[in-house]
């Protein structure tokens, strides 16, 4: 089964397409990165998939549910950790983490138990009772990242998820990305080329609203006559592209 | 129900960690009760005026301090839809009314402390300077100005759901001043008579303060003051809700 799927899935603003009839399928336990510059329609795609706006034409599916008309069943399905990160800042790590447990309606011991899973696999234990506020950027995302996990979602969609962060935060980062591998879907946003050559198990690259390229690394190296994703990017910029990288 | 509370404790504490909502929620309205009694006591008694007597200033300072919950429920909300915060919560099961209610009970529950803290201040208040309060009537005041803390809640969730993080607190600021002017706290509005008795009639802060303080000399003025607080309530509360509930839908639509 596919764990999300798009079909002709487009956005029209008044003045610009954000994202122009793309067609995605996402298999059950896949790193599905989605990469381009600012701009590319990378957001606007994963809103649409998270029921976070409406598509303008097309349609998205997660887990075989329409994001449209089965609004509900998604919102159980899915985690989300946006490109700012969304924490509520006078609140602990821990009282972070409780607080999405209460909206999916976990009991006491559920909860204490999800939250050791959590500070365990992040290692927040040192920072557990420190307020979101005072936390460094790393530390912040990885927040982002368990309250979007804690619910135990089919698919975990994480936009931008190592944005300004410095080198040693975002290596970290990606070794906690690396242990969900397999065990859930995740679909990643990235600008970075290492991020998603590191990561995604299969790469959709989007220039202007639209795919110009999917498929494993390999296969886009191929389809590219280039070696390394960098150099493939550019390659897919230059024939796609009217837009600046 | 989880949902709600959740998100109503999240709330509660958001508030109660900012220290400026002491200062102002608090702080601010303990000190004019201060030093309002202090101006009263400057007052020759042959000139008649009751306004900064204890007994008549303690329900005009609750619904001086209420007016700056609003600033507060307003300031939260409006920092939660300018975040990320607001989008995370968006894509997970709650509803519009789940956050309707997450920001008001919390909200409820600090004007609820605040107005008990601003009469047992009061009553301290009133047997240093020798004032005889009834304390049932204190209670009967308390009681009227539950449907005040509603409005006061309504108008800061519409005001944060409506403007930017930057501008709504300017509005709330004005909000404050006006309804502390023309509720009638500083100045009695019946012997101003004229255009500003009128406007201070026609709009809910006059009858807000007065439901407190006719409620605590047992005066059937009372109820009349009390309707029409309720009704405004009431109002403004379909207001703030329809509004939040077409913004939360533009929002995930856009």
């Amino acid at each position: 089964m596919n764990a999300v799927e798009a079909h002709g899935l487009t956005k029209k603003y008044k003045t610009k397409i954000a994202v122009d009839g793309i067609d995605l399928e996402v298999k059950e336990g896949e790193l599905f990165a989605l990469l381009g510059v600012n701009g590319a329609g990378k957001t606007t795609a994963v809103r649409m998939l998270t029921c976070l706006s409406k598509p303008t034409s097309g349609e998205c599916f997660v887990c075989e549910n329409n994001c449209v008309s089965r609004q509900s069943e998604v919102k159980k399905l899915i985690g989300i950790s946006p490109q700012d990160t969304a924490v509520a800042e006078n609140l602990t790590v821990t009282e972070n983490l409780k607080l999405i447990c209460g909206i999916y309606g976990y009991s006491k011991a559920v909860t204490t138990e999800k939250i050791s899973e959590m500070t365990r696999l992040f290692r927040m234990g040192e920072v557990k009772n420190s307020r979101a506020k005072t936390l460094s950027g790393g530390w912040k995302r990885k927040l982002s990242i368990a309250m979007a996990l804690i619910s135990e979602p089919k698919v975990l969609f994480l936009d931008e998820p190592t944005l300004g962060l410095d080198v040693l935060a975002r290596r970290e980062l990606w070794s906690v990305v690396e242990q969900l591998k397999g065990r859930i879907t995740i679909i990643l946003t990235t600008h970075y080329m290492e991020e998603a050559e590191r990561l995604a198990d299969r790469i959709a690259i989007m220039f202007s609203g639209k795919i110009a390229v999917q498929g494993t690394l390999s296969e886009i190296e191929r389809l590219s006559g280039k070696t390394g994703l960098e150099e493939s990017f550019v390659e897919f910029a230059e024939k796609y592209g009217k837009e600046r990288i | 129900m989880n949902k709600i509370l959740s998100f109503s404790k999240r709330n509660f504490l958001e508030m109660i960690r900012d220290p400026l909502s002491y200062l102002f929620c608090l702080g601010f309205p303990l000190v004019m009760l201060v030093v309002m009694t202090l101006v009263n006591d400057t007052i020759p008694e042959e000139t008649g005026m009751t306004i900064f007597r204890i007994d008549s200033l303690s329900g005009g300072i609750a619904v001086f301090g209420m007016a700056f919950l609003m600033l507060f429920v307003c300031l939260t909300s409006a920092k939660d839809r300018a975040g990320a915060f607001l989008t995370r919560l968006y894509a997970t099961p709650m509803k519009s009314g789940d956050f309707i209610l997450g920001y008001t009970i919390p909200t409820f529950i600090l004007a609820i402390l605040q107005i008990l803290i601003t009469f047992s201040a009061s009553f301290i208040i009133s047997k240093t300077a020798g004032v005889e309060i009834n304390v049932f009537g204190m209670f009967l005041a308390c009681l009227a100005l539950l449907p005040s803390a509603v409005m006061f809640i309504s108008l800061g969730l519409l005001f944060g759901t409506l403007f930017s993080e930057k501008s709504a607190p300017g509005l709330c600021s004005v909000i404050i001043s006006l309804g502390s002017f023309l509720g009638g706290i500083w100045f009695d509005v019946e012997k101003t008579g004229g255009i500003l008795e009128i406007i201070c009639n026609a709009l809910p802060f006059y009858h807000s303060v007065n439901a407190a303080r006719t409620a605590m000399k047992f005066s059937n003025e009372c109820f009349e003051h009390l309707a029409i607080t309720v009704c405004y309530a009431l109002v403004v509360s379909i207001i703030s809700v329809i509004v939040f509930k077409n913004k939360m839908k533009a929002d995930i639509s856009d």
